[in-house]
């Protein structure tokens, strides 16, 4: 091929470089639309999917209802579902307390921050927090630590887990070595954590709203 | 079929018919002169970009048949080429085809060159085509152009003869083996009662010319076909068959030639050459004489075209892919609304089941989850019960061990030997995480306290803390047991300093602390 045939061939070479070049731009166009459209038509037929096997299990799902529905309940009394009552954890310390028969306990609550070991629990949309609350006390034995927490669990104010626990001898009792009738011997401290968790409202708690 | 403009140039006349739909209409014919050449080219201002197929019947060709060693690709053209020049110095217009091989040991290629070897015929009138920009197909000899009649009337003899009458004499073309050997036009008498004498006359003389060239014998039968296409020439077929017996001879007369090869009546008797640019138009021969430098234009041409249909084809295929890509997005976008719509009809259908379902403050799955959480949770939870009654019993069976402080921590983290907390395992960086089911947290407890008495006894203090360690490490719970601190630091690289007076009395205080570490499972 010469510089002449070149010459005769520019105009129909030009011609479809053009129509190559809206053709490339036309494909172009149409195959990100159609992977987009059929994308989206994925999505919507997994919605669906989703729906018709919600609808299905409506029935194993109002099983489920009556099953849980009473525990949910009882936690949500006990202060582990729904908002922090620390009115009720005072209060539950205080009870405590005066059951066992210590000499008063001092107590500090730190803001609530999320539950460290929320992930390991396979939450979902369930939101766990927890709240601190150090604890310091005397006690005439170290039987009367576990009295304690025992009595706080029974008090129902909430529901808590115990992180750390320390029992140091009264610096004059391990100096005498003559121990007082009804005088503090020990000196704890400890550290709780009082665990709550929201959960989203239902399609039926909605319906009653 | 493509149409193209047919041109047969004479000493006589110019013929030109435009081919168009597998047929020609009728023939101009110009006169071979100044005027001609006039007229010519105003009938070519209506053949705007058609290629151009030229025929020559002229006197001055020339035909030979050669065998030349067999060779193959460049060789072959160089020899080839080397050849033609060598033939045809004064020419551009020649060709060379190969017609098969030798039957001896050799077995050399046998070519017949072909030439027009008076360019200045065709000059004029070659000029007027390129002065247009026609793109010239090819020029041809007239009798390679004839070699179609025989194939297309199905007549295959050994050696055949083919005769017509044109304006410019009688031409004899010689086939042997339906291949093209030899043609020439002898001037003789065409009109008048001469005439067919004449024309046998040729006839035998041209036998005896295939003698002398020792193409066939005079023994050997030959097969006479003339091309009658005005119908005159049926005597000579009667006087042949009377004459010569060893000549088989066939006249095809108008009507034959007609129905024969689909050329109507008026076209064929429009022009003494129309039979021929008929022939030309059905199937060009492979004999080509015009050089590349004529040719050049249709070699554009043809490019132009190729270049034009990948166009097309491109366009169509875009257009085509376009159409189906358009056509499923439409076809999706609607699955995708019966889709939504069956979605919310199933949502609609789920909304009115659930209004038979109790009142509860969040879904099914989070109720039961919610459930589950607190079962882990309370499965997770520890106190540090197990581990206070495990170091009371160890207390019990070593007396000397008098404990001041005890630390206990359930963390991923172990707890500090320095008494405090440990640091938050959120916040830890080096625990390793936890295995699958877990959480990672253990328990760990610290133990600080003396050996009483002491009397500077290291050994035995030491000892005793040992024992103690011993104790509680035989316990199934407990993974670790660690003395962190002793009464006497031996460490090489630390100073050591001390009283040894040997009393009854207390002497000092031998202090330790001792971190115990429980299973993860515990």
């Amino acid at each position: 091929m010469n510089a002449d045939d070149l010459k005769a061939l520019r105009n129909p070479l030009i011609l479809l470089a053009v129509i190559v070049a809206i053709g490339a731009g036309a494909i172009y166009y149409l195959d990100r639309s159609l992977t987009a459209a059929r994308r989206d038509f994925a999505q919507q037929t997994n919605l669906m999917r989703d729906a018709r096997t919600k609808l299905q299990r409506s029935g194993d799902e109002k099983l489920v209802i009556v099953r849980h529905l009473p525990n949910y309940k009882n936690l949500e009394r006990l202060g582990f579902v729904g908002e922090e009552q620390r009115l009720n954890w005072v209060e539950g310390l205080r009870l405590s307390n005066q059951q066992s028969q210590l000499f008063g306990i001092t107590y500090q609550i730190s803001a609530q921050q999320p539950y460290p070991y929320a992930s390991d629990l396979n939450p979902g949309q369930i939101a766990l927090h927890q709240s601190l609350m150090k604890i310091t006390f005397n006690l005439l034995h170290e039987g009367d630590l576990m009295r304690l927490l025992a009595t706080l669990g029974k008090q129902g104010a909430g529901f808590f887990s115990v992180n750390r626990c320390q029992l140091e001898r009264s610096g004059a009792s391990v100096a005498t070595g003559a121990a007082i009738r009804y005088q503090p011997h020990l000196r704890g401290d400890c550290e709780l954590a009082w665990i709550t968790l929201t959960a989203p409202p239902g399609v039926t708690a909605e319906k009653k709203q | 079929m493509a149409d193209s403009l047919l041109i047969c140039i004479s000493a006589a006349q110019v013929s030109a018919a435009t081919w168009h739909d597998g047929r020609f209409a009728r023939c101009t014919v110009f006169g071979n002169d100044e005027n001609g050449v006039v007229a010519f080219n105003e009938f070519l201002q209506n053949s705007k970009r058609m290629p151009v197929k030229v025929i020559v019947d002229a006197i001055e060709e020339d035909y030979r048949f050669e065998s030349m060693p067999h060779s193959f690709g460049s060789d072959r053209s160089e020899m080839l080429n080397r050849k033609l020049k060598q033939h045809y110095r004064n020419t551009p217009y020649f060709s060379a085809r190969l017609q098969g091989r030798d039957p001896g040991k050799r077995r050399d290629d046998r070519y017949l060159f072909c030439a027009l070897t008076n360019p200045e015929l065709i000059a004029n009138w070659l000029k007027a085509i390129q002065a247009r920009d026609l793109p010239v197909v090819g020029i041809y000899l007239l009798p390679t152009v004839s070699a179609v009649l025989p194939e297309k009337l199905k007549i295959k003899p050994p050696n055949l003869l083919l005769v017509s009458v044109h304006n410019a004499g009688m031409r004899l073309t010689y086939f042997r083996d339906q291949k093209l050997r030899i043609s020439r036009l002898a001037r003789t008498e065409t009109k008048g009662a001469g005439a067919i004498k004449g024309y046998a006359e040729e006839i035998s003389n041209t036998r005896l010319y295939l003698h002398a060239l020792r193409v066939m014998t005079l023994d050997e039968h030959l097969s006479v076909l003339i091309v009658d296409g005005n119908d005159s020439l049926s005597e000579l077929e009667q006087s042949i068959g009377r004459d010569s017996p060893n000549i088989d001879c066939r006249r095809i007369g108008r009507q034959e030639i007609s129905s024969s090869l689909g050329i109507g009546i008026p076209s064929l008797e429009s022009s003494s050459d129309a039979l021929y640019l008929h022939l030309l138009g059905l199937r060009a021969p492979e004999h080509n004489l015009a050089p590349a430098t004529v040719t050049a234009g249709y070699r554009q041409h043809q490019l132009r075209r190729g270049v034009y249909m990948l166009t097309v084809v491109s366009t169509f295929a875009i257009a085509a892919w376009c159409a189906l890509a358009v056509y499923q997005i439409i076809d999706t976008g609607i699955d995708i609304e019966n889709a939504k719509k069956q979605t919310s009809g199933l949502q609609s259908q789920y909304l009115e089941e659930t209004r038979q379902f109790p009142a509860a403050p969040t879904s099914a799955e989070n109720l039961e989850r919610v459930i589950e959480i607190s079962k882990k949770i309370g499965a997770t939870t520890r106190s540090p019960e197990l581990m206070m009654q495990m170091v009371s019993e160890a207390l019990e069976q070593n007396p000397a061990i008098h404990m001041r402080l005890f630390g206990w921590s359930y963390d991923r983290a172990e707890i500090a030997n320095d008494g405090n907390a440990s640091k938050s395992a959120a916040s830890a960086t080096n625990i390793p995480p936890p295995p699958p089911g877990t959480d990672g947290r253990k328990q760990s407890a610290l133990i600080e306290g003396e050996v009483r008495p002491f009397r500077g006894d290291f050994r035995a203090a030491i000892e005793s803390i040992n024992n103690f360690a011993a104790s509680l490490s035989k316990n199934a719970e407990v993974a670790e047991v660690k003395v962190v601190k002793m009464p006497l630091d031996i460490n090489p690289t630390l100073s050591l300093s001390g009283n040894t007076t040997d009393s009854g009395e207390q002497t000092g205080r031998a202090e330790f602390k001792l971190v115990i570490v429980f299973k993860q499972s515990v």
